[in-house]
């Protein structure tokens, strides 16, 4: 009888073979995925996805292993340009994780402004963009949005993108990939967009 | 004293546990106690305390890895045998526990009490300290409680006594240890006191002012120490020099002798957050396209002179200025970046104390020789705090959730002040942090 870890190594080469065949756009990510996914034997969890699925390593879409760009509430959803956006509903957050309307001013559930102690309505705050601002502040390198890939989460397309510097460490502190950046760029972090296209 | 915890010499088994329980008792109490008191003594004191801590517990190190020789303070005694003659068993058994447990009454084989102590006076909480000396008492209790059943109860003591050399090399360590971190938490530095409801603290030498909130409107509340409490009704954002007090109120801002009442100065219109450094008053001038930040000179009261330093969007907040030694410090907010200015103001050299496009840097005050502002993030607001000629920054107080926001500061020497609030409720506390 096969020893249980060997069990699982095999069924996660064999998956690892799968994912290399058949691909077209996505062939650099299902290569690699698939790579990941031998080496670390994790043939349970690999078995119940699928690329078309894309149930993500931290979230939908992202199937490879680079964090998430530093974000105010914990996962990097953008808007357009890449300002944060609370990724629940889609709200437009500012730097410090509150909601705030058109003009930057924090407001409540109900849309008025907030209240500070001395009772006067909030004054705004920074809202920058995760790659552009926070990587660079945090970070200490240029970094600007370049690749992009697309993924069907929860029934509309989510656009994921790489957020792409010069540094040869990416965010989680081991060496960065070429990804979808160019001239040179490396994926430091991810970010991803839901554009509320049906898919 | 191991072998007073015993049947025969306690008269019964019955008698036995009721002892160890006094004992107990007693040892924790006790250290619980001394633990209380010395926080409570830290927290008086504040300031500084740590480094002095580390150094002691380095000094600890030495002499227990045999580097230095040096007496420590010490009580050569034994508990008194003729309590058990004297006195009920649960007296003096608790007094056994509370004589060893106090620790300070006591045969010291290390000097790792005393690094104790001193870190307990560092520490400046009494609630916690006390929880940590309770730990002296509980392992003074399990020494007379370990012994088991019929076993000999000295052998327990002979066991430890065994490995002497080991327990004095970890001894070694643990004090090591607790240098390094007493020398890396500038945050526990920092005694922090909680100083009762209020916002927008104002401080000068011995005088605490603050505004208060209530139904009515706001006031102003100011508590010179050691003095009877002053209240300026419908009056907010105090700025304290001296005897002399600089409020917002519905009109404008007045400076007045908050002791006797009489007006120095006024400027009417949409102006406030003022801060006063006599005959200089700054302040907020907020007009339909921009606010600006003023520095009004009175030394000449009928012909007052201004100067603008700052202009922002009306949309950005321009914040509460401090005025400390012919420097005025201010912080400028947009949806871009936050920033702390410090300004000369003899020579007009501005000078950037920090600047974040993530957080939210704000709420500056400062004294002769250093500066202290809030730091906000998503997730946490820190008290920063720097001295004029030196970059690096340290963090003396952090806070974190929505019900812990941190908003306008003061400082006085090293006491900085900051008005600690939750998002939740609206309401605000004054805490104090020593540094």
């Amino acid at each position: 009888m096969r020893r249980p870890d060997r069990f699982f190594d095999g069924a996660a080469r064999s998956l690892s073979q799968r994912l290399a065949t058949g691909m077209t756009r996505r062939s650099f990510l299902g290569r690699m995925g698939g790579a990941v996914l031998a080496v670390t034997g994790g043939a349970a969890v690999a078995a119940g996805v699928r690329p078309e699925e894309s149930e993500a390593f931290h979230f939908c879409g992202h199937i490879w292993t680079t964090g998430s760009c530093p974000n105010p509430l914990g996962l990097p959803r953008i808007d357009r340009h890449g300002y944060p956006l609370r990724a629940g509903d889609g709200k437009r957050i500012d730097n410090l994780g509150r909601v705030v309307n058109s003009l930057g001013y924090p407001i409540s559930a109900s849309g008025e402004r907030l209240i500070g102690p001395d009772g006067k309505p909030l004054p705004r705050g920074p809202r920058t963009r995760l790659c552009e601002e926070w990587v660079r502040e945090r970070f200490g390198h240029n970094a600007r949005q370049q690749g992009s890939w697309y993924r069907c989460c929860n029934d509309q397309i989510r656009k994921l993108v790489d957020c792409c510097s010069p540094s040869r460490r990416r965010i989680n502190g081991d060496a960065s990939l070429t990804g979808y950046c160019w001239n040179g760029n490396r994926v430091f972090c991810v970010m991803y967009y839901e554009t509320g296209l049906k898919c | 004293m191991v072998e007073t915890f015993t049947p025969a010499v306690c008269g019964s088994r019955r008698r036995q546990r009721l002892a160890l329980v006094g004992f107990a008792v007693g040892a924790l109490v006790a250290s619980a106690f001394v633990g209380a008191a010395l926080g409570l003594l830290g927290s008086v004191l504040g300031a500084r305390l740590t480094l002095a801590a580390a150094g002691l517990a380095l000094l600890a190190a030495a002499r227990e890895g045999g580097v230095l020789r040096f007496p420590i303070p010490q009580a050569r005694r034994q508990v008194p045998e003729r309590w058990r003659t004297e006195l009920p068993l649960p007296l003096w058994s608790a007094g056994y526990g509370a004589g060893l447990g106090a620790g300070l009454f006591t045969f010291q084989p290390v000097s790792t009490f005393w690094v104790a102590c001193a870190a307990a006076v560092a520490l400046g909480k009494p609630l916690t300290a006390a929880l940590c000396f309770s730990a002296y008492g509980t392992g003074r209790t399990l020494m007379t409680v370990l012994p088991r059943r019929g076993s000999d109860p000295t052998r327990a003591v002979e066991a430890i006594v065994g490995r002497r050399r080991l327990l004095l090399r970890a001894n070694v360590v643990a004090l090591l240890v607790c240098a390094g971190l007493l020398i890396a938490a500038p945050v526990a530095s920092g005694a922090v006191t909680t100083l009762g409801p209020g916002l927008d603290p104002a401080v000068d030498a011995t005088t605490l002012a603050r505004a208060q909130r209530d139904s009515g409107g706001t006031s102003v509340l100011i508590e010179p120490s050691g003095e009877s409490a002053v209240v300026i009704p419908d009056a907010s954002l105090p700025a304290l020099d001296g005897d002399l007090l600089a409020y917002t109120d519905s009109v404008g801002i007045k400076v007045i002798d908050w002791r006797t009442g009489a007006s120095l100065a006024q400027v009417d219109g949409p102006v406030s957050k003022p801060a006063l450094e006599w005959p200089r008053l700054a302040f907020i001038r907020t007009d339909a396209t921009y606010k600006r930040l003023i520095v009004a000179d009175f030394t000449d009261p009928a012909a007052p002179t201004e100067r603008q330093i700052a202009l922002s969007a009306v949309e950005d907040d321009l914040g509460r200025p401090s005025l400390s030694s012919g420097r005025i410090a201010w912080h400028k907010a947009t949806i871009r970046a936050s920033n702390v200015f410090v300004e000369r103001l003899d020579t007009g050299v501005r000078t950037l104390i920090a600047r974040s496009r993530i957080a939210l840097e704000a709420n500056p005050s400062l004294t002769s020789t250093r500066i202290v502002w809030v730091e906000e993030r998503a997730r946490s607001a820190s008290l920063r705090t720097r001295l004029f000629g030196r970059r690096r920054v340290r963090t003396i107080y952090t806070t974190t959730g929505r019900t812990r926001l941190l908003w306008t500061t003061a400082l006085a020497g090293r006491s900085a002040y900051v008005t600690r609030w939750s998002q939740l409720t609206g309401d605000s506390t004054l805490v104090r942090v020593n540094f």
